[in-house]
Formats: structure tokens, sequence, C-alpha cells
């Protein structure tokens, strides 16, 4: 960023120098030295392509070459004084190096910033009153503000870009340490999932003290899984809607088996949230009542009308007909709040099961719109 | 077919964690089946299935060179013979969806019991699709996807249509995606277990056929021979 600002102030010392060069070629048979003009063209050539070379380097100019610079820019503007006639400058004429001495400012609000840029106009207009010889009028206090502005200007945006530059800089560092550290934590989960798996199936294999090993190591296996598997628990800031995967992957662990599509089921965040609890609900109950050594299955997926959600276990199950009153008696854990926010979303809740085959409750938001 | 008791199924087994890969290597070898060698990543499973022709490739997701869908169209390409059971530990979702469709004919996680793993081995050498829960929801899901995404273009006439699966299919899948086994299944909807396993295996056949359609039709638009 900075070495192009060197490379802008660069050009437009070119571009000047060229501008000054047609001027003074034009003038030099009214000037009272005219080979002082060509003299003047040519120092002002040879310190361009010198302060081209020096201000390229990495780390830009040392402060003291930008004084240096100022100084000559201040010199050329004085020598007018001697180049041209006292009649002429009386006149208004120009001086030597016109816009050329500029670049010095430039050069300065680029180093420093506004400050600095202010700083070096300030002898450029002093020059510009010795050569004139004239006391400040109401037409140079006027030019001095306008340098005061321009270098104070140039140099304001000069940082800002800087301060913009390094910001998005550190910005792009911290997102690459994230994605990182992202890539090392998977590698470690995987590693760590390995060994849990391997502990899990060779202990549940082993029996005894070993199968209770193997269920602990199971148990965090599966809490692990479901972690890595992180789907986003934060509703989207474009459309607003949520990732019901999020709020119900969690849920998963060694009893509980959640099954999910690959890609997003998404649902306004109080009916995915509905949903959640709904879920959350029909779980407990497989914990609480399904027996020994069940086991739940959870899917979601996207029906085409309506988000799903099953919930199945392989427990001990009761009589459709006790259906009514087991609802009444709590017996189903899902309560009447519960169901009364799923309905609120547009949802329903149904429940079914057989003495011996489990339970299965199956909950249903239609999509919004 | 199927490998008759006398023809043990062989078995090449590839993944990138010794203690696992040896682990799976001795449980299969004490039940009978014969480990034809084993592979810590995709380029050396391909060397070790050219060079000693397994009936199965027990292959790991998450190797360090290819993914698991990579090294199954690769398998595929260079023996299209040959089954791929994937495992894996973490079950990530799109790896797994991609690999089935990439022809993998089937998926366990790693936290599998042994008995679990050796039916899996056996099932997979015998042409049968082997689906966990998980995956079964997967497979509804990319059925949908595709659905979806043929709604969004029904415009555009030259696209394979995406494939669709029946009441019966989407009704089996469920019941494995919610833990009813195969024999389960068929009791419940008074069909035999051999039809249930057709129904499951057609649901992988077709996503996997509009998968090759679909590389065929980017490969000759872009220009590939």
């Amino acid at each position: 960023m900075s070495g192009q600002m060197w490379r802008a102030v660069a050009v437009y010392r070119f571009v000047t120098l060229c501008y000054a060069a047609v001027v003074i070629f034009g003038n030099d048979s009214h000037y009272a030295h005219p080979a002082g003009g060509i003299l003047a063209l040519a120092a002002m050539a040879g310190w361009t392509v010198f302060t081209i070379i020096a201000y390229a380097r990495p780390r830009g100019p040392q402060p003291w070459l930008i004084v240096i610079d100022v100084a000559v820019a201040t010199g050329l503007i004085i020598s007018t004084r001697w180049i041209d006639t006292a009649r002429h400058i009386a006149h208004g004429a120009p001086t030597i190096p016109l816009i050329w001495a500029a670049a010095a400012m430039l050069a300065a609000a680029v180093r420093g910033g506004p400050w600095a840029g202010m700083a070096a106009a300030l002898p450029l207009w002093v020059g510009d009153l010795i050569e004139r010889q004239s006391l400040p009028t109401q037409s140079t206090v006027d030019g001095l503000v306008l340098l005061l502005v321009a270098g104070g200007v140039g140099g304001y945006v000069v940082r800002l870009s800087l301060r913009a530059e390094a910001a998005t800089d550190t910005a792009a560092r911290k997102e690459a340490a994230i994605a990182e550290r992202e890539r090392i934590a998977r590698g470690i989960h995987d590693s760590v999932l390995q060994v849990l798996a391997l502990v899990s199936s060779r202990g549940k294999a082993l029996g005894g003290e070993a199968a209770e090993l193997g269920a602990l190591a199971a148990a965090q296996e599966a809490a692990l899984r479901s972690l890595v598997t992180g789907d986003s628990t934060e509703p989207d800031t474009e459309t607003g809607l949520m990732d019901v995967r999020g709020l119900i992957e969690p849920l998963a662990d060694a009893v509980i088996t959640v099954s999910c599509p690959a890609t997003a089921v998404m649902l306004p965040p109080p009916a995915a949230r509905a949903l959640s609890v709904a879920t959350m609900a029909a779980i407990d109950n497989v914990r609480k009542h399904a027996g020994d050594g069940a086991r739940g299955w959870v899917l979601v997926e996207d029906d085409g009308a309506a988000i799903r959600v099953s919930v199945r276990d392989d427990g001990a199950g009761f009589e459709s007909g006790r259906l009514a009153a087991a609802a009444a008696g709590g017996r189903l854990g899902i309560s009447h709040s519960i169901i009364g926010r799923l309905r609120e979303a547009g949802g329903s809740a149904a429940v079914t099961s057989r003495p011996g085959q489990g339970t299965e409750v199956d909950l249903r938001v239609p999509y919004p719109g | 077919m199927s490998p008759t008791p006398a023809e043990p199924v062989r078995v090449l087994v590839v993944d990138d964690h010794p203690i696992w890969r040896d682990a799976a290597a001795r449980s299969l070898a004490e039940a009978g089946f014969v480990v034809t060698g084993t592979a810590r990543d995709g380029a050396q499973a391909l060397r070790v299935a050219a060079a000693t022709s397994p009936d199965v490739v027990l292959l790991d997701l998450n190797l360090p060179d290819f993914s698991g869908a990579e090294v199954t169209r690769k398998l595929l390409v260079a023996m299209p013979g040959i089954r791929v059971l994937m495992l894996s530990a973490s079950g990530e979702r799109q790896d797994v969806l991609d690999a089935v469709t990439a022809g993998a004919s089937g998926y366990l996680l790693k936290s599998a019991e042994v008995a679990e793993l050796i039916d899996a081995v056996r099932a997979t050498a015998a042409g049968n699709a082997v689906f966990t829960p998980g995956l079964a929801g997967l497979v509804l899901g990319e059925y949908r996807r595709l659905a979806h995404a043929g709604d969004a273009r029904a415009a555009g006439r030259d696209r394979p249509a995406a494939p669709e699966l029946t009441e019966r299919e989407t009704e089996i899948l469920r019941l494995v995606a919610t833990g009813l086994t195969y024999p389960q299944i068929a009791a419940r909807l008074t069909l035999s277990p051999r039809t249930v396993q057709n129904h499951v295996q057609n649901t992988l056949s077709k996503l996997q056929l509009h998968n090759k359609a679909q590389l065929v039709r980017y490969a000759l638009e872009r220009g590939v021979e």
C-alpha cells in the first residue's frame, strides 16, 4: 500500500516536471538568465530521478531525506527571483518549478501524515514570499491555506488507508489462524474418536469390566462426534431462519442416534426451537420409560411439505388404548405446553406405540409461508 | 455371485491410524476373512488393490491424501467389480454422502461392534448395501435436495431428471433411519428380508447412477474426452 503511494508521488513528480519543462522552454527568451532556467530544470530532473529511486526502498525514505526534499523545492522557488526578471515576477509570473514543488509536500504527507504534510507546506509558502519579495497579502494567505489543506488532507487520507490496510491484514491473519486451529482440531478430534471407537467396540466384545470401559468410551465418542459435526445454532443473518440440525444433532449420545440430511433444514427460530424442545421431551421420555438397554433414534427430514422429526425407541412401548390416559398422566413426558408451542408454529405431534414394539413420536412443522 | 464358504472373502483394510488398521485386520482374520493387505493412504490403497484384487475394500473416510469419494471412484474405475465399505470415526455428513454417491456400497461408524463390522463386510461382499440410520437420513435428504434442485431449474430441459424414491422406498429408508433392522422392517411391512434389502440397494443405485450421469455431462460440457 505505501509502496503504491510512493509510486503515485513519483508519477506526480514526473508529470509536473514535464509541465515545468514546457513552460521553461516556452519562456526562456524572456528570462533574465535563460541558462539559469535550463540549470534549474536540470536540477529538478536530477532530483526527480534521485527521489524516485530513493523513495522506492521497501521501507520508504528517511525523514531527513524529506526535509532535504522540501528544502530543494523551496530553493528552486526562490531561484525564480534570480532567473526571471523582477517585472515579470511583479506581474505574477509563475515560479520556475511550478506545481512540481508540491511533490515534496506530498512526500512529507505520505511519510509523516497530516501534520508533516502541513509542516512541509509552510517553507514552500515562505519561499514563495521571498521570491515575490512581498509581505503576506490576502491572495498569498489564501495560497497558504490551500497548501495547508492539501498537505493535511493528503496526509490524512494516507494515514486512513494505511490503517484500513493494517486492519484488513490483521483480520486476514486472524482468519488464517482460526482456520489453521480448526484444521488441527479436526485432526485431533479424528484421532481421539478413533481411539474411543476402538476402546468401545473392543470393550464390548471383551465383556465384563472391559465392557464398562467400552460403554464409557462410547458415551464420550458420541458426545464428541455430535460436537464435531457442529452445525450453526444461530439464525442465518440474511434469511433469519435457523438450521434445525444445529439444535437437534447435539442431543445424540450413546443411547440416542440422530440422523439428518447433509444440507441445512431451515425454519423460523420459534418453530425450530419448538421442534427441538418437543424432540428433547420425547428423548427424555425414551430415557425414563423405555426401559433398561432401550435405544432411541431421531430422524430429521424435510418431506417436501413439512420439516419432520421422528423419535423412535425399541423399548417396552404400551397399548394404544392407554394412550389418552398416559398422556393425561404425563407418562409421555410431552407436556401440553410443548405441544402448544408446536401448534403455535403450525405444527403437530402424534404418538403411536404397541406393547413390546417401542414408541414412535412424530413431530411436524410445515414450511413457513 | 457371493463367495461360497470354500472361498473366503478377500479384504483390503485402508486406514491411516495404525491401531485401528491392525485391530480391524486382526478381527477380520479371526472371523475367517483373508486380509490381502493393508494401506495407510489412498495412493497405497490403489496400488495394493491392483496387486491383490480383494473382494471388499474397508476404507477409512479421512485419509491423508485423497477424500473417501476420490479413492472410491478411482478404485471402481480400476476394478469395476470391487466393493467399497466406508468407515469413519467422525461421520462428517457430506463426506459420507459423497463417498456413497461415488459408488461405495455401504457405511459404518468405527464405534460399531466387531460383530457388526464382520456382518457388514460379509453383506458388502454379497453385494448388499450396508446402511446405518445416519446414512439412511443422508440418502433421504439427498433425494429431497435433488428434487428441490430439479424444481428450481425445471425450465432447463436437457438436464437429467432428478432421481425419485418410490413410496415404498421412502417408507423403508425412514424405518432404517429410525433404527429398525432389515428383518424388523420385513416383519412390519410383511415383505421378505430380501425384498427390503433390494429396495434399500435401489435407493443407493439410483443416486450413484445419477451421480455418474452428472459427472459425464459435466465432462462433456467442459470438453473433456
